[in-house]
């Protein structure tokens, strides 16, 4: 086992993703009252776990945002609906914050193996 | 691409609520005015809001990296074309000949209702740039 491994790694791509995640939900909700945008997000779960799955090397992962053009809830064409919007926000926010304390706390173990704390 | 961006985002956002409040203020508070700046009574106006096209230097890095983020822009205020008002009124000086008087197409219940969606907006974008300022200061937190 290296230093940085799989895990770590993984963690980080993670993180990568859920921040350019947060961009997009933020992007929604500027745009909440802007006629006939499209909803914008990434699934970056998806992306993460099929690079895993092929092998890929996961600190170079990139992660693609899709707009979504079928999705209309507003009689102006929009794609925003902001309470939704808001818990999505809500709920990636929550999982970037476990993933920064998983990795901070994975920092620590390494700190405490060699001897710095 | 980082979380700067969404800070951004979420800015321009606010700016753009801000702006929507703003003129939705000056539909309210002409709303009785028969004599606008052309001398024909005033016109409600209304702000057209559209995706930011992205010409900055942060915007093309950013889709350097595959990222269409760009938040939100004024493309316009435009003024209502619907009829104005017509109340009778002899004594009014800009009465017309049989009496009318001819008053701003603004209704003040559909200006407080703007009001109110420009205001919550504004709120959500505040509540996204905290949560993102919360969130780069949390990574921060990892250099301990």
């Amino acid at each position: 086992m290296s230093l940085f491994d799989a895990t770590q790694l993984s963690l980080e791509a993670a993180l990568r993703g859920s921040s350019l995640r947060q961009t997009l939900l933020t992007d929604n909700l500027a745009n909440v009252n802007t006629p006939g945008y499209q909803r914008k997000d990434v699934d970056f779960h998806a992306e993460l776990a099929s690079a895993m799955q092929s092998g890929e090397a996961l600190d170079t992962v990139s992660f693609s945002p899709t707009s979504d053009s079928a999705r209309v809830v507003r009689a102006d064409g929009s794609g925003i609906d902001a309470d939704q919007e808001s818990a999505e926000l809500a709920k990636n926010a929550l999982e970037y914050q476990a993933l920064v304390s998983i990795a901070g706390t994975r920092t620590n173990i390494l700190q405490i193996a060699m001897g710095v704390r | 691409m980082g979380l700067f961006d969404a800070i951004d985002v979420a800015g321009s956002g606010l700016a753009a609520e801000r702006l929507r409040m703003d003129v939705t203020a000056g539909n309210l508070a002409n709303a009785q005015t028969t004599q606008g700046a052309n001398g024909q009574p005033y016109r409600r106006r209304e702000v057209v809001l559209q995706e930011a096209s992205g010409q900055s230097f942060g915007s093309l890095l950013a889709s350097a990296s595959s990222s269409p983020v760009n938040g939100v822009q004024v493309a316009g205020i435009v003024e209502d074309p619907s009829d104005p008002r017509r109340v009778y009124d002899p004594g009014h000086p800009d009465a017309d000949a049989q009496g009318y008087v001819t008053l701003p197409n603004v209704n003040p219940v559909t200006e407080m209702v703007d009001l109110i969606s420009a205001s919550r907006s504004y709120e959500a974008n505040v509540t996204a740039m905290q949560t993102a300022k919360q969130l780069f200061s949390k990574t921060l937190e990892l250099l301990r």
